[in-house]
């Protein structure tokens, strides 16, 4: 009974600022597939015009053409401000789940009552789902709802580097799926990260700051390996390596999904483990 | 806190002083389970803080509230009390009214005083038969804090235990039984309300017709303290006065007046008393 109530009263304390970046990605989702129609065709192969490791950084090595549906959505959404958006949203919700209201003071009035330690750790983590899940389906249907709009389904057909016309099939509903997908469990992998951070330190700034770093400093570790061979081993360790090389978009989903789903999973076990154990830091 | 020893019966109302950092609400936040001692142990209602059942038996009021900024007062006192699980004897309407609260604003437009009064309403509202109060009366107006001795005094008949922490001697005086005094990480000192208020009492102002030597009055069985202040001589007493006076009389003293000392004065003194010794 208190998992359900800690759960929904930690959704309504959230339901503005859910609403806000759930409309906010899924405007950005629109926006970016209403360009489509503007910029169709004018690619003329497989995106190798900028640096390679740049273009390694957006698929465009895979034999992407950025011409194409897929290629347009991968390029301008899914390589970069969609999973950008939701794993702020993730670090974001992670951190509050404990670090946040660890620092106001608020967990512990909570903590105060007949609740357990252990309650609000599960309660609040599957609050981080949820709203995980909700701004991941409500983007996926607005640009599913906006492929035929702006002719994002539609196949086309483009004149290669050699001077052969190729045909890029239109994009689907199941891309679509599979790339948020991708995009979701990055996004609660670092969310896990913050989890961890928060429930081990009580430190805001620790978490914030740690699995941002995490996110960004990923980012950085797998851009430089495009450059420097030698860096590819420790690209495991960036969530970007996890979301980007194997191209889930166009070649459907891959083992790898399963990476950020194992480290939000390990994260919010051992942040939980600590909590239960742990002093509360004073406000 | 450094080898906290204490026991407080069921019903007593125990008050624990000190200054800021004497350690005050680190004792409160040990009895919730929010931070752990490093050794011994503590149990709170036959049980432990961390145990959900025992803390459904308990009202507490951080020192320093905090809730969700867009949570109301009424938002509160329904969350809140839904997780006590059905424990609402108190009607919270009454206690709404009594101390003033608005109750559908959210906390985040609250002033501090009126997110003490959101804490009170809370703290109160389920009859809890232990208060955990951590400087209750701090941001409440004088009318406020009156109101709030009254409802605490009213638990106490009920027979609620009370654990206070305060440095306001006025909602001490009214309600507590014993007194601990926190200094530095320690229980310094500890007495009951009775030789508090004796302590008040227990001074007076002799006259005399030439200026006499204040030793000779502080070597007087049951003299705590005596000090010359031109013709007259500063007693404090800590029992019987009968040596006292015989004294007095022999040295020739003209006028003999009881002082009537503040709990604030005593407290202060109690405080720069015990520092000195260390």
């Amino acid at each position: 009974m208190g998992f359900w109530k800690v759960h929904i009263r930690w959704l309504r304390d959230r339901t503005l600022s859910t609403l806000i970046w759930t409309i906010g990605i899924a405007v950005i989702v629109v926006a970016s597939a209403a360009f489509y129609p503007s910029l169709s065709g004018m690619s003329t192969g497989s995106g190798q015009g900028g640096g390679e490791a740049m273009s390694s950084l957006l698929g465009l090595g895979q034999g992407i053409d950025p011409g194409s549906p897929l290629g347009f959505l991968w390029i301008s959404l899914y390589a970069n401000v969609f999973p950008w958006m939701l794993m702020a949203l993730g670090v974001a919700l992670g951190v509050a789940a404990i670090a946040g209201d660890e620092n106001t003071g608020a967990l512990e009035y909570l903590l105060a009552k007949p609740v357990t330690r252990t309650t609000v750790a599960f309660a609040r983590f599957a609050g981080v789902v949820t709203i995980l899940v909700v701004a991941s389906v409500v983007s996926a249907i607005a640009l599913t709802i906006s492929l035929p709009l702006f002719k994002l389904a539609d196949a086309v057909t483009t004149i290669n580097a050699a001077g052969s016309p190729v045909t890029s099939p239109g994009a689907t509903a199941a891309n679509v799926f599979n790339r948020t997908f991708a995009s979701f469990a990055v996004a609660l992998g670092l969310a896990g990260v913050a989890f961890l951070l928060g429930g081990v330190t009580g430190r805001k700034s620790i978490a914030m700051g740690g699995a941002a770093g995490i996110g960004i400093g990923g980012y950085v570790l797998y851009t430089m390996s495009n450059m420097t061979g030698s860096l590819k081993p420790l690209t495991w360790l960036s969530p970007w390596r996890w979301y980007v090389s194997d191209a889930m978009l166009i070649n459907g989903l891959s083992w790898a999904v399963v990476l950020p789903f194992v480290t939000a999973v390990v994260g919010f076990l051992v942040g939980w483990i600590v909590f239960t154990r742990r002093d509360l830091q004073s406000s | 806190m450094d080898n906290l020893s204490l026991r407080i019966p069921a019903g007593e109302c125990y008050a624990l002083l000190g200054r800021n950092g004497a350690g005050k609400s680190t004792t409160a936040r040990m009895l919730l389970d929010f931070i752990r001692p490093t050794k011994g142990t503590i149990r709170v209602l036959g049980g432990r803080g961390s145990d959900p059942s025992v803390r459904a038996r308990i009202g507490y009021l951080p020192g320093d509230l905090n809730l969700p900024r867009s949570m109301t007062g009424a938002d509160a006192i329904a969350f809140f009390g839904g997780l006590e699980g059905g424990r609402h004897p108190v009607d919270t309407s009454s206690l709404i009214e009594r101390f003033g609260l608005e109750p559908n604003r959210p906390f985040r437009e609250l002033s501090t005083g009126n997110r003490r009064k959101v804490g009170l309403v809370l703290a109160f509202m389920t009859n809890p038969e232990l208060l955990i109060l951590d400087e209750p009366t701090s941001g409440l107006d004088p009318v406020l804090q009156e109101e709030f001795r009254d409802l605490l005094a009213e638990r106490k008949a009920e027979g609620a235990t009370i654990w206070l922490t305060s440095h306001v001697m006025a909602e001490v005086e009214r309600v507590a039984d014993r007194v601990g005094l926190a200094r530095d990480g320690r229980l310094a000192r500890e007495l009951t309300m009775d030789e508090l208020r004796h302590q008040a009492t227990g001074r007076m102002r002799l006259t005399f017709a030439e200026p006499v030597d204040a030793a000779q009055l502080a070597s007087v069985p049951h003299v705590t303290d005596a000090q010359a202040e031109d013709d007259d001589v500063l007693v404090t007493v800590d029992g019987p006065v009968t040596e006292l006076l015989r004294r007095a009389a022999d040295l020739g003293a003209t006028a003999i007046e009881t002082e009537h000392r503040d709990l604030d004065d005593i407290f202060l003194e109690m405080y720069q008393a015990d520092g000195s010794e260390q």
